[in-house]
């Protein structure tokens, strides 16, 4: 019975099971003198049991799950020899190392994007100012934002700790399109405040407008049915338009106070990074004017290219996977997985509904079956069950020490008495392992299954299929899964499917505000093919170099989402200005180019070193987030440089023509 | 001489705490009314007929009728126990022989009458539950003095009688071990000893059980508590109940010896 359970095959390894309590004790400490209080039951007779509190049930606590891993933890120090391996796994185990090498790695490479931020930006600007004044309204916006959670009590979970890129993106990218506007004319006016006034005039209403998508968009996060997803939905929106309160507000302020000098464009070296920019976004726009047709192809080709990788993305979450291949939790699990065929356990609650229901030998052999037919024939999504127990198990076990230990007895006894009465021994020597394996009123049996780590969504087939396989042979009886395995992949499964609903929600809020925002219906949906062209390319890169689609990749695609449709929106708001003043398609290309664009080139350079920092990180879902968000923010660039000035000039061409 | 159920209460006073020799010096005074507790009269060769009910979280309830007798021998009491409902398990039986000597082990056997077969049970844990309930063995069985600290905490009220508050601590691990309790807290009324409410920290599972003696007799000119209610608690919530009610409570019956004999046991009521 305990081959692959306690110990393994080859008799190496053992493994002690720790089941923690599945919820919450916080403000479940009674005191040790309550029920001896004297006006408690002074009157006879009136006595209120003092058992009857009924207070809600909370999971366990991520605190209280950390404590608990870091008390173990502890003890096996202590009992390490050198000589043996002791390893620990398990789903606690991997959700507190998860969340504090993330958090880890979060921070330090957060900290590590904002150097290089800093440092590109005082390569794009060449001023300190240009550097401080975006850091000041990042800082700002970031602490504004996690302020309100603190006050409203919201947690910071995985989901949120994604907040501070955000904003962090948001932040650069506001301030920089006004500060890129405002440098260039006051470098040729050397006027401060007309500068300011100009810039805000140029980019203001686009920032606003760019914010009010973003956050919009954002807010399709909060159909979450899952919490912390829905606050992030809340609080980066709140971040998001704080950065904008900010940018507009604060920026312009700082500017005055800020002692600066205008820069004289002509008179230092030339072939510094804003001029040959200017040269490079000409030809970028002569291009675009002059060959629409042939980008658009091209265009159209990558895409197809990217939509057939797309098609290659599998949705699968195994945090597990996210750790780096050296990590001691990894290697634990592993190790487990594979001389123990399992770490992780799923438990099926097969309900008779009738008090003594599991007196019947009938459905004992039947679950006796189950066990057999589980460990030895059971596959589901390619997963197979390590081993798997029940009730009966416990029974053989009583069944055959009452038969002096002879092998032979190893069986279920098949009366309705006997199996009655060897239960009742059972109870007798400690009900808290029955408890383990029934209920007091023998209606409901307890049946394991142990299987290796697997991720989510494999998972979800797993309990589907174990579950289905349950309720077929067991028709009588209620089924129900569970256990953390089952909790966790049911909030994760949940979580990956309401993020999905969100994202075409977000989709559609997006259009709709396009078109409101550029104020014609075919104009506005066509700038949704420069919006939707980097996301397309970013998920085509994930299908072909088989990142999976997790519940992080889909988290950390709003950003990418929100810088795509930022500059798209500048770009599509300048057009169509220039536009009206001149009535020149190719003429306001160029204006916009040449304006917002370089705003545009700013932000992306930052932005995307920003985040490709973080390619630097152990975990490979930070590397990925960095890899997909940099590539993302070049891309969204690259198709507002080309696809939108090449559909601009047609629709304007023919609309004359 | 125990009755069950004072021996019942009486074995809460075994219940104990975490450090053994600990800070907890024993109190003389509370020590003078544990004595008083264990030198009262609880009656010898008695019969009882018990009803156990068992509530579980959601308030299903199960049924186990008893019919017991005890009888001491010195310091040691023999014990049979029959059950009478529900049919899948009438007629198993139970005897205990409880040693007085700490050196020597309880014998106890089961008989199952489907099995025709009589079981030796090993005793040396006690912490194990009796018969699915929230009792345990060693709340079945007289607990030595002299293994706990005690300590008066303070004098109150509890339905209208003056009771003591009396902590109780274990003085090893062993106890602990044994009992399944790391510490116990004791309602004894002042007027006649009886211990009417307890509670226990059990040392596995952060537990608190907690009994309370819902109705008190004098039978015979002995104090009987009849009616009892177990409630096992994890922090404020219940995880389990057990009803205890006792009725046809007699004494000093005339018991052949042999009614505590495993052949007995094996015969049936």
């Amino acid at each position: 019975m305990y081959q692959n359970m306690l110990i393994s095959e080859d008799r190496k390894f053992k493994t002690i099971i720790i089941q923690t309590q599945a919820y919450s004790q916080k403000g479940n400490e009674p005191d040790d003198m309550e029920g001896f209080d004297e006006d408690f039951d002074e009157e006879f007779g009136k006595e209120k049991p003092v058992s009857e509190v009924k207070r809600p049930k909370i999971y366990l606590t991520e605190e209280e799950n950390g404590e608990f891993v870091k008390a173990a933890e502890k003890i096996l120090k202590k009992h390490n020899l050198p000589d043996t391996g002791i390893y620990m796994a398990g789903l606690p185990a991997v959700s507190y190392f998860l969340k504090t090498t993330m958090l880890k790695d979060m921070r330090k490479f957060m900290a590590m994007a904002v150097i290089t931020i800093s440092i590109f930006l005082m390569i794009l600007f060449r001023r300190i100012s240009g550097v401080l004044m975006p850091l000041f309204i990042v800082i700002l916006s970031l602490l504004s934002t996690v302020g309100i959670m603190a006050f409203s009590g919201a947690a910071l979970k995985l989901p949120t700790q994604i907040l501070p890129s955000f904003i962090l993106a948001v932040g650069v990218g506001d301030s920089v399109h006004i500060l890129v506007i405002f440098f260039r004319r006051f470098n040729r006016t050397g006027n401060k405040k007309e500068a300011i006034t100009h810039a805000l005039g140029h980019s203001g209403l686009a920032v606003f407008m760019t914010s009010l998508t973003t956050a919009s968009g954002l807010m399709s996060f909060l159909a979450a049915a899952v919490a912390p997803i829905a606050d992030l939905g809340i609080f980066a929106s709140a971040g998001v338009m704080l950065a904008f309160i900010y940018t507009v507000v604060l920026l312009p302020a700082l500017i005055s106070i800020f002692p600066l000098k205008p820069k004289k464009q002509s008179d230092s070296r030339p072939e510094t990074a804003l001029s040959v920019s200017d040269r490079l976004l000409t030809s970028i726009g002569n291009m675009s004017i002059g060959y629409p047709w042939q980008i658009l192809v091209v265009a159209g080709i990558i895409l197809t290219v990217a939509i057939m990788g797309m098609m290659r993305i599998e949705f699968s979450h195994n945090p597990v996977k996210w750790l780096p291949e050296k990590s001691a939790i990894r290697i634990s699990n592993e190790k487990i997985d594979e001389v123990l065929k399992g770490s992780t356990s799923l438990e099926i609650i097969i309900d008779t509904g009738k008090e003594n229901g599991l007196y019947d030998p009938a459905i004992l052999n039947k679950l006796e079956k189950s066990v057999d037919y589980m460990e030895n024939e059971f596959v589901s999504n390619k997963v197979s069950v390590g081993k798997a127990w029940s009730i009966t198990t416990v029974l053989k076990e009583i069944n055959q020490a009452l038969h002096s230990n002879d092998k032979n007895y190893y069986t279920i006894p098949q009366n309705k008495e006997l199996i009655a009465q060897e239960f009742l021994l059972f109870e007798n020597s400690g009900s808290d392992d029955l408890e383990d394996f029934t209920d007091s009123r023998f209606s409901k049996a307890r049946f394991t299954i142990k299987v290796p780590f697997i991720d989510a969504i494999a998972f979800t087939d797993f309990i589907r299929d174990v579950t289905k396989y349950f309720e077929r042979n067991y028709p009588e009886a209620e089924i129900t899964a569970t256990g953390m395995v089952s909790l966790f992949v049911r909030v994760i499964a949940s979580a990956i499917m309401s993020l999905r609903i969100s994202y075409s929600y977000a989709i559609i809020i997006i259009t709709m505000l396009m078109i409101f925002l550029i104020g014609r219906v075919r104009i506005g949906l066509l700038s949704m093919i420069p919006n939707i062209t980097p996301i397309i390319i970013m998920l085509g890169i994930m299908g072909w170099m088989d990142i999976p689609m997790d519940l992080f990749t889909m988290l950390v695609g709003s950003i990418a989402i929100g810088l795509a449709v930022d500059d798209t929106i500048h770009f599509m708001h300048n057009f169509r200005r220039y536009f009206e003043e001149s009535g020149d398609a190719g003429n306001a290309v160029l204006e916009t180019l040449h304006t917002t664009g370089r705003a545009m080139l700013v932000t992306t350079c930052v932005l995307s070193i920003g985040f490709f920092t973080f390619m630097f990180a152990d975990m490979k879902n930070l590397f990925n987030f960095g890899m997909l968000t940099g590539t993302t923010i070049i891309m969204a660039l690259l198709s507002d440089y080309f696809i939108a000035p090449s559909l601009m000039i047609l629709v304007n061409r023919k609309r004359k023509g | 001489m125990k009755k069950l159920f004072h021996v019942l209460v009486i074995s809460m006073t075994a219940a104990a705490l975490f450090f053994p020799g600990s800070v907890f010096a024993d109190d003389p005074k509370a020590r003078a009314i544990m004595q008083k507790v264990d030198d009262r009269d609880d009656g010898d060769n008695m019969t009882t007929s018990m009803l156990m009910i068992l509530i579980d979280k959601n308030g299903n309830k199960r049924k186990k009728y008893f019919k017991n007798f005890s009888k001491d021998y010195g310091k040691d009491t023999k014990r049979i126990m029959f059950i009478e409902k529900p049919a899948n398990i009438k007629n198993t039986a139970f005897l205990t022989f409880d040693y007085d000597s700490a050196e020597k082990d309880d014998d106890q056997w089961l008989f199952l009458p489907a099995l025709g077969k009589t079981k030796r049970i090993a005793s040396s844990d006690k912490s194990g539950s009796f018969m699915g309930s929230d009792l345990n063995y060693s709340d079945m069985t007289d607990r030595e003095l002299s293994d706990y600290d005690f300590r008066l905490l303070k004098e109150t009220k509890l339905k209208g009688k003056k009771v003591w508050l009396i902590e109780s601590v274990p003085r090893s691990e062993d106890v602990i071990e044994e009992t399944g309790y790391k510490k116990s807290i004791l309602a004894v009324r002042q007027d006649n000893y009886i211990v009417v409410k307890a509670k226990n920290w059990t040392e596995d599972g952060g537990y608190v059980k907690i009994m309370d003696v819902k109705s008190l007799k004098k039978i015979e000119g002995i104090w009987v508590s009849t009616e009892m209610l177990v409630t096992k608690r994890q922090g404020k919530n219940v995880v389990h109940k057990t009803e205890l009610t006792l009725s046809d409570v007699k004494f000093n019956q005339n018991f052949e010896d042999d009614l505590f004999t495993i052949r007995r046991l094996e015969k049936g009521l």
